[in-house]
């Protein structure tokens, strides 16, 4: 029991499980996707333009933000984000790039709902 | 051992979302608590009793700052670039508006709190010529 809370804990390093909230991923994610998140890619490396990531929200420290990279200026360290639904998001072209150290999840497969389930 | 079920249950939500979805704008929240202020300050200045003089002033400086917060989410919030091609001293107007609002904090200052109601009607005719009370306001409302 014990071990496998150690192992389970472990693992929340390295990977999670979130939930989706807000339309502004649409179609790519939508509202109650869940969606496993590692952490591993950007301990070696940066984001890279395409990518579905979690930011801290830079208005809001404590909030969490899902969008995906437009582009990264590795130079200033810092990434641009926009949600896949322009109309309905608020992102990069509101608040600025992010600095990429606010960048620590990368999503990586969505399990529910079963019926799109897979890579993202 | 952990069930899959507790693995794979979310920790957290993420936001996908947008801001202000409503996008409810309306100079008229800053007017309001501006014409507190401006009644308050008189009432402060007709009476007589050091009790009600210092309520006075307590509720006039949380109203004044209301006030300057209401403003400024017109300033952020509300007004885009665009607007400032059409409306050059917007941020000029603002501003001022804003600095008024500190000034009636500060003060019991009838002429003040005047100026500052100037100020947010200046706004509000920046916002209704910009299309802000057609975008904002249900219809049946006078305006």
């Amino acid at each position: 029991m014990a071990a496998g809370i150690a192992a389970g804990a472990a693992a929340r390093r390295w990977l999670d499980v979130v939930e989706v909230q807000g339309s502004s991923m649409a179609p790519a994610l939508l509202p109650g996707d869940r969606i496993i998140v590692e952490s591993r890619s950007y301990a070696q490396r940066a984001p890279r333009p395409g990518e579905v990531v979690l930011a801290v929200d830079p208005r809001e420290p404590r909030r969490e933000l899902i969008k995906r990279v437009a582009a990264v200026d590795a130079e200033l360290g810092e990434v641009e984000l926009l949600g896949d639904a322009p109309d309905e998001s608020t992102d990069s072209r509101e608040f600025g790039r992010v600095r990429v150290d606010a960048i620590r999840w990368r999503a990586a497969l969505r399990y529910w709902p079963p019926a799109r389930a897979g890579r993202l | 051992m952990l069930s899959l079920t507790t693995l794979l249950r979310p920790t957290r939500r993420v936001h996908a979302h947008c801001d202000v979805p409503c996008g409810i704008y309306d100079p008229e929240q800053a007017r309001i608590e501006a014409e507190s202020c401006y009644r308050i300050i008189e009432k402060y200045h007709a009476s007589t009793d050091e009790l009600f003089r210092q309520r006075c002033v307590v509720v006039k400086e949380a109203r004044a700052e209301e006030t300057k917060h209401h403003i400024d989410v017109m300033w952020h919030d509300y007004f885009k670039p665009e607007h400032l091609t059409q409306y050059p001293d917007l941020h000029d107007v603002c501003w001022k508006a804003s600095k008024a609002a500190s000034k009636v904090k500060q003060s019991t200052d009838l002429e003040a709190a005047r100026e500052l109601l100037g100020l947010i009607d200046q706004i509000d005719a920046m916002w209704q010529g910009t299309g802000g009370l057609a975008k904002t306001r249900v219809s049946g409302r006078p305006s």
